[in-house]
């Protein structure tokens, strides 16, 4: 009899506690005050191992996803990372060269190909100078192309990063690099690690949510999102703009939300006789986790529908409700992050301008490209400043690597438009709000743009920064995986102070 | 408080810190161990400045020899048996922060200073760690309980004695039939192994279970994917485009040797080295496969050499991963910092690998040519025509080159293109008076150059020069126009003595553009002309050759050596740059392991022999560990992935060897045996329900005082569904398929590939037949926490989220399932709703349903009812137009039938 009280009792308990919405004050409001909520915790977190390694300790198999604090209170609550997937211009967009308008259409001298390897580029190419207009905006006289005449308003709230440099020169590996901080398969991602560290705020939408554009998948396929090592659970989301928002969040046709009801209700009431007879901890999660899913499945289609966001929004950003674009993902981010989401990971596939096309060319196709994104990113950072939410907010733009100051001559041939190949050595990425020095810009590359003479930037120092500004140090961010502690920045990283606030 | 009580709680107190000092008094008379107790001070404490990567005033501690040497200041940090003269002792007691170690850093407690220094009087004893020590037959211990049915029991008895514990009583018989039956086949039981149980009451009728179950074809595709997730084994690729992969009939092969319960020594040697055994059939190729899934690189512009380096790495890691439970992994930059392994070991382990044929290419060679059986025949007799007419030798050389068009040169080893390029990094492409180099190339005795292109042009022809680009012309060869088909032609060449860099030369009159490529090769061989000219049937064996070594084949990726022409040096890689080559090593196996057998090549196979030596102390404990984690949820050592100093040590060293000894040497490497004595055990068959109290003592059920209580991996929790849907197809092998998946989860760029619904019975196939994309794999796997197989996966985590809630009540296969079932109930039930739901509970669980499941799920039939009878095209949704019946009983009997797919005792074994 004392035993079924005591079950009654933890039911309940695991009922209400999933069937509350905690910001994270209430969730230790709670269990600092509830006993009983306190001894399901116990309860519930007790599949840690007595000799478990210290490092893996964020980890609680029967409630992976609880908010936590980070080790140090982040100037960020959240993150934007915007990825170019195929790596733009930097020489079209934010690095102005001059000198190298000048060489335009002279071969390469042989300094700059000597022990240098290039994705395409065979035998001698020739210089192409920089296929925009630049000029300067804000009051810190930022450079910025023509191509970019929306963020040439907002340009005092970036911080431009102008000397990043990757060690990798095709897309899968230099992606994965970025996002993953290795260049093989395997490994979590940032948005990944940012998930274990901090749980996930809004108990009814996942923590790391994934939005893709452009009509393919990045170059390294789901694993720019993927947990690696880290438990499943911390994968991003991927939601999509068609179809389901999430795989499998739909409701079967010719069942309503009542039936769902009523079926999850079944469900759970078995699962409760279950745990009379069993007494495992597990069934309870279980339980929970159902509750959760139905939550889900009201949450998620609606932060996902921007069919209700009013008119100006739209004017604002340029989208177009029921279409996959990158206008609507960048929207899709802002509501995301509103509703406490902590990571949004967007890529936008296209960026590749061999100069095979016209499409894929750095007078053509980019400017096309750059028309896409220039709105919608302004507009992003615009709203959220409205709304209060910049300074909370981390926004990332990037690639995986840029482009050369020479023109693309695949296997030795010119290509039929104006191209550049991949170039690791040097490019530009950006960021702002959440605790980013606004107006600034760190490192400088030579005159044509082909190296860095100051301020070097890796993948690491980005990701450190993006740790850093959510209240983490990149170096003790650690998790146990085949005998020693990993981190997402490997044995590298500094955080770039330079573009703090 | 209670005056008496706290007066108890002062007696209590006192008799235990008497106790207390007795049993330390006790204890340091012991000895102190260095594994158990000074290791882990030296791991925890001081390790990371001295030890491996960093040796701190030249003071290491990771090895022996290392700890007792002398440091920067000439003399030695420990002197054995003079804690007083020893500078380690005398740093970690000192008050100054300026000296004292560990430096900057918390001090030792007194404790581990006085294990310390213990140590060292006792003369510094250095003792490997238990995993490197060789296995040992062990000492059962002597408890005749009557709870024991074998001596598994005895060991874990033994241990809830020391805690107090008791064992749970046994696990009822449904809940035992469905637990064996998950376990060994991954499926739920026949209806006729399951009748036969049930009715059985007599002792025999578990091992009769049991023997049924491992007979069953389903054991081996349940233990094949266990393997899979070890040899990371896909059908794509991987990296960008991740294209299609053909190598199922590895897969294939790994349900036959499960089946066949293959020994396990066998297994790995066939595995890890099956091409270089004498005379190896398709089998033992196909065997090594295991090492051809490791991922390439197709993206242009990539290196090969980079990413062949990386599947070679991927190898090392993998065997040592997978097979003998050890991270070595870290050593490939700098020294073992906690286990004993030195950086260099790591390159002479590698140096097995380095010499396979694989190059990263876009055409997977080596692969297996897999003939039709007609042309099979065709081989044997042209093999035999050979050893009759020509030699051993020969037939065996013309048998290899035909199944894998080995040895040969690949055009991507060409460089020092001019108007030419590698195409993609794919193939060396020439366009008119274009030229490139192909190193190196041994032209002694050759009088045959055998070699695969295509072009689009007439008139074409390439010119071949010796040593320089305008050097001695060896042969000009005039190249037809294949019409963009690859093709192979052989031509005589002169003979020329010793090595030489060959300068290729092309032009066609007719090509008019400066850029267009006239001319692709694939490959090139130099060789000597066919033997056996002159003798009887010469010209029809010469014909089949020519034949055969162009028939249409289906190809499977395999390891092939590299010729002695082709050898490739393997160097130290300095910090683990594979740019930047330290010194020359030459293979061998690390120090703290057991050495290569006597008389053993030092080749892959010499490796293998290593390996599968019953003096090797990891490759047995790693698989017994690994499938004790299969069936009770966790390692013996928890950490299957690191049986190292770093790991978790296990709860039952003892019970762990003492299994690892009876498979070597009483079961002979045999799995089924090895599973037989672990499930025959009363521990295994255990019931699995808990209570408060063991749940506070032994949360994960560390001490086996209860039955595993485990969710079931992501393909068991489909097969099942299927199976008692009875949609299950039993058809084994062949290529992968693809069943339903929601529209748009494949987006690679640069591929074409479609999701190509699979069609009949190949909808429902088990789950590990599932076509698997790297870079997208099937959605539901990945949400069960199945892997991308990118890499190794040595261990799945468990996890419990709502994607998971989401994806059984959705997926359109629950539905279909649950129509499935829903049908099943209805035939077994007749009209009668509470014997519809309880037969259909029975065939899920094989015990009654209790009345407070059979009331929830009535209460939602009917509140469907409600719906549904005035909803008559929901009705169809959700039962299926082609149902029979469409009624509004079907579609509420199949939301119940969803319903119990979702129970949560459905989702697990219990």
């Amino acid at each position: 009899m004392k035993d079924s009280i005591l079950t009654q009792k933890l039911i309940k308990e695991a009922e209400q506690a999933s069937l509350q919405y905690y910001t994270r004050r209430h969730f230790l409001k709670e269990s600092a005050m509830g006993f009983g909520a306190l001894a399901l915790g116990s309860l519930l977190g007790s599949c840690g191992t007595d000799n478990a390694p210290p490092a893996n300790s964020l980890f609680d198999a029967s409630n992976p996803l609880a908010p936590r604090p980070p080790m140090f209170p982040g100037k960020a609550k959240s993150v934007i990372y915007l990825h170019m997937a195929g790596a733009p211009s930097q020489l079209e967009m934010f690095s102005y060269k001059p000198e190298l308008a000048k060489l335009d259409g002279l071969d390469c001298p042989q300094s700059l190909l000597e022990g240098k390897k290039f994705a395409f580029i065979r035998g001698v190419p020739k210089m192409l100078g920089p296929q925009a207009n630049f000029r300067q905006h804000g009051q810190s006289g930022l450079w910025l192309s023509d191509n970019l005449p929306h963020l040439a308003t907002i340009a005092d709230e970036i911080a431009m990063l102008n000397a990043v440099t990757t060690d990798q020169f095709n897309h899968a590996p230099a992606q994965l690099l970025m996002q993953t901080g290795s260049p093989r398969l395997g490994r979590p991602s940032i948005g990944s690690w940012v998930t274990y560290g901090m749980g996930s705020e809004n108990k009814n939408l996942p923590g790391f949510v994934v939005l893709t554009s452009g009509g393919n998948n990045p170059d390294a396929g789901k694993s720019v999102w993927g947990s690696g090592f880290l438990p499943s659970v911390y994968q991003g989301v991927q939601c999509r703009g068609e179809g389901d928002p999430v795989l499998f969040i739909k409701d079967p046709d010719g069942m309503d939300r009542d039936l769902r009801r009523a079926s999850i209700d079944a469900i759970n009431k078995i699962n409760q006789d279950q745990y009379r007879e069993y007494q495992d901890p597990e069934i309870l999660s279980r339980i929970s986790q159902y509750e959760m899913a139905y939550k889900m499945q009201i949450s998620v289609p609606e932060v996902m529908n921007i069919n209700d966001e009013p008119a100006y929004i739209h004017e604002m950003y340029g989208t177009e409700p029921g279409t996959t674009s990158f206008a609507n993902n960048v929207l899709l981010a802002r509501k995301l992050v509103e509703k406490g989401v902590r990571f949004v990971q967007l890529f936008d596939w296209g960026w590749d301008t061999h100069g095979t096309s016209a499409s894929g060319s750095v007078d053509i196709g980019l400017v096309n490209k750059c028309r896409k994104v220039d709105k919608p990113i302004t507009a992003l950072i615009l709203d959220l400043k409205q709304r209060g939410l910049l300074d909370e907010t981390l926004i990332v733009w990037g690639a995986e690597f840029g482009r050369t100051p020479m023109q693309e001559n695949r296997e030795g041939k010119d290509m039929p438009f104006k191209g550049r190949d991949h170039h690791a050595a040097a490019f530009s990425m950006w960021m702002a709000g959440g605790g980013i020095k606004g107006g600034t810009s760190y490192g400088e590359t030579d005159e044509i743009g082909y190296d860095i003479v100051s301020g070097k930037t890796e993948a690491f120092d980005i990701q450190a920064t993006i740790l850093n500004q959510l209240g983490f140090d990149h170096e003790k961010l650690t998790y146990e995986s085949q005998g020693r502690p990993f981190r997402l920045t490997d044995v590298g990283g500094k955080v770039i102070t330079d573009i703090l606030a | 408080m209670n005056i008496f009580l706290s007066k108890k709680i002062a007696v209590v107190l006192s008799i235990l810190v008497i106790v207390g000092l007795f049993y330390k008094l006790a204890f340091s008379e012991q000895e102190v161990d260095f594994n158990t107790q000074v290791k882990p001070i030296i791991n925890k404490k001081c390790i990371s400045c001295h030890g491996g990567v960093k040796q701190e005033a030249g003071f290491s501690l990771l090895f022996q020899e290392e700890a007792l040497g002398p440091t920067e200041s000439g003399k030695p940090a420990i002197i054995p048996g003079d804690p007083d003269g020893s500078e380690l002792i005398r740093r970690i007691s000192l008050n100054d922060p300026e000296e004292r170690m560990p430096y900057k850093h918390e001090a030792l407690s007194e404790d581990e200073i006085k294990t310390l220094r213990q140590w060292v009087s006792e003369g510094a004893k250095w003792g490997e760690h238990w995993a490197y020590v060789q296995v040992k037959k062990q000492n059962v211990p002597d408890y005749n309980e009557k709870w024991i049915r074998n001596d598994v029991d005895r060991f874990i008895f033994e241990k809830l004695d020391e805690q107090g514990m008791k064992p749970s009583p046994e696990a009822d018989k449904s809940t035992l039939l469905r637990r064996l039956s998950l376990d060994l086949t991954g499926l739920p039981p026949s209806a006729a192994l399951s009748e036969k149980y049930l009715r059985d009451n007599s002792e025999k009728a578990y091992d009769e279970l049991l023997d049924g179950l491992l007979a069953s074809p389903a054991y081996g595709e349940r233990w094949t994917t266990l393997w899979l997730d070890l040899a990371r084994y896909a059908d794509t690729r991987g990296y960008e485009a991740d294209r299609s992969r053909n190598i199922w009939k590895y897969r294939d092969w790994l349900i036959k040797a499960f089946n066949t319960d293959k020994a396990y020594n066998e297994f790995l040697i066939e595995q890890l080295a099956g091409d270089l055994m004498p005379d190896p059939d398709d089998a033992k190729l196909i065997a090594t496969s295991f090492h051809r899934n490791t991922m390439t690189n197709d993206e242009g512009g990539t290196d090969n050499e980079e990413f062949r380096t990386a599947a070679v790495m991927d190898r090392v890691n993998t065997t040592w991963t997978s097979v003998m439970g050890t991270t070595f992994n870290c050593v490939q930059c700098h020294s073992h910092p906690y286990d004993p392994f030195k950086a260099d070991e790591y390159y002479k382990f590698l140096a097995f690998f380095n010499n396979s044929r694989d190059e990263d290419t876009q055409s997977e060679y080596p692969v297996l040519r897999g003939y039709s059986s007609e042309d099979s025949l065709k081989l044997i007799k042209l093999t035999g025509w050979l050893k009759t007419n020509t030699s051993e030798a020969h037939a065996r050389k013309y048998l290899m080159f035909l199944k894998t068009w080995q040895p040969t040169i690949n055009s991507l080893q060409c460089d020092q293109f001019s108007n030419a390029a590698l195409i993609s990094s794919w193939y060396a492409g020439l366009r008119n008076n274009g030229s490139c180099r192909l190193k190196n190339v041994v032209l002694e005795n050759k009088t045959e150059l055998m070699f695969r292109y295509k072009s689009n042009y007439n008139g074409g022809k390439w010119s071949v020069y010796l040593d320089t680009p305008g050097g001695k012309l060896l042969k000009t060869i005039p190249l037809a126009n294949t019409k963009g088909e690859w093709e192979i032609t052989t031509v005589t060449i002169p003979q020329v003595k010793g090595r030489h860099h060959l300068y290729f030369k092309y032009y066609s009159p007719l090509i008019k553009t400066s850029d267009e490529t006239g001319v692709q090769f694939d490959w090139f061989r130099f060789d000597t002309d066919f033997p056996g000219k002159g003798k009887p049937g010469y010209v029809n064996a010469l014909a089949d050759y020519n034949y055969l070594m162009r028939a249409k084949v289906d190809e499977t990726p395999i390891m092939v050596e590299n010729s002695r022409e082709q050898f490739r040096p393997t160097h130290v890689f300095e910090r683990g740059n594979w740019m930047v080559k330290g010194k020359q090593v030459t293979p061998g196996v690390p120090g703290v392991m057991n050495p290569m057998p006597a008389n053993v090549p030092m080749n892959r196979l010499g490796m293998a022999l290593w390996l599968t030596d019953k003096k090797n102390p990891l490759v047995a404990r790693t698989m017994v560990n690994r499938l004790w984690e299969q069936l009770f949820g966790y390692g013996i050592a928890e950490t299957l992935e690191d049986l190292g100093t770093q790991g978790i040590p296990p709860t039952h060293m003892e019970l762990l060897d003492h299994l690892s000894w009876k498979f070597m040497h009483d079961y002979n490497w045999s799995i089924k045996r090895l599973l037989k004595e672990m499930v025959t055990s009363a521990t295994y068959r255990q019931s699995s329900s808990v209570n408060e109290e063991l749940l506070k003592k032994d949360p994960n059920n560390k001490f086996y005082a209860r039955g595993a209580r485990l969710r079931l991996s992501a393909e068991q929790i489909r097969d099942q569904g299927l199976e008692v849907s009875n949609l299950l197809s039993r058809k084994m092998y062949g290529k992968s398929v693809m069943p339903f998946q929601p529209e748009g989860i494949w987006r690679s760029p640069y591929n074409g590939d479609k999701w190509n619904l699979s069609e009949g019975e190949d909808q429902y196939r088990r789950a590990l037949y599932t076509y698997l994309k790297r870079t997208a794999p099937y959605p539901s796997m990945i949400t069960f926490d199945g892997g991308a197989r990118e890499s190794c996966i040595p261990r799945r985590i468990r996890t419990n989220t709502p994607l998971q809630a989401l994806t059984s009540l959705n997926d359109s296969t629950t539905l279909v399932m649950s129509r499935g079932l829903a049908l099943r109930m209805q035939q077994i039930g007749g009209k009668n709703l509470t014997r519809q739901i309880s037969k259909g509970y029975e065939l899920m669980m094989y015990k009654p349903i209790s009345a407070v499941k059979l009331n929830a799920l009535t209460e939602l039939y009917q509140k469907a009812m409600l719906r549904y009878r005035k909803d008559k095209p929901a009705v169809i949704k959700i039962a299926g137009e082609k149902e029979k019946q469409v009624s509004a009983e079907t579609a509420s009997l199949v939301l119940v039938a969803g319903a119990m797919l979702n129970m949560d005792e459905w989702l697990n074994k219990n």
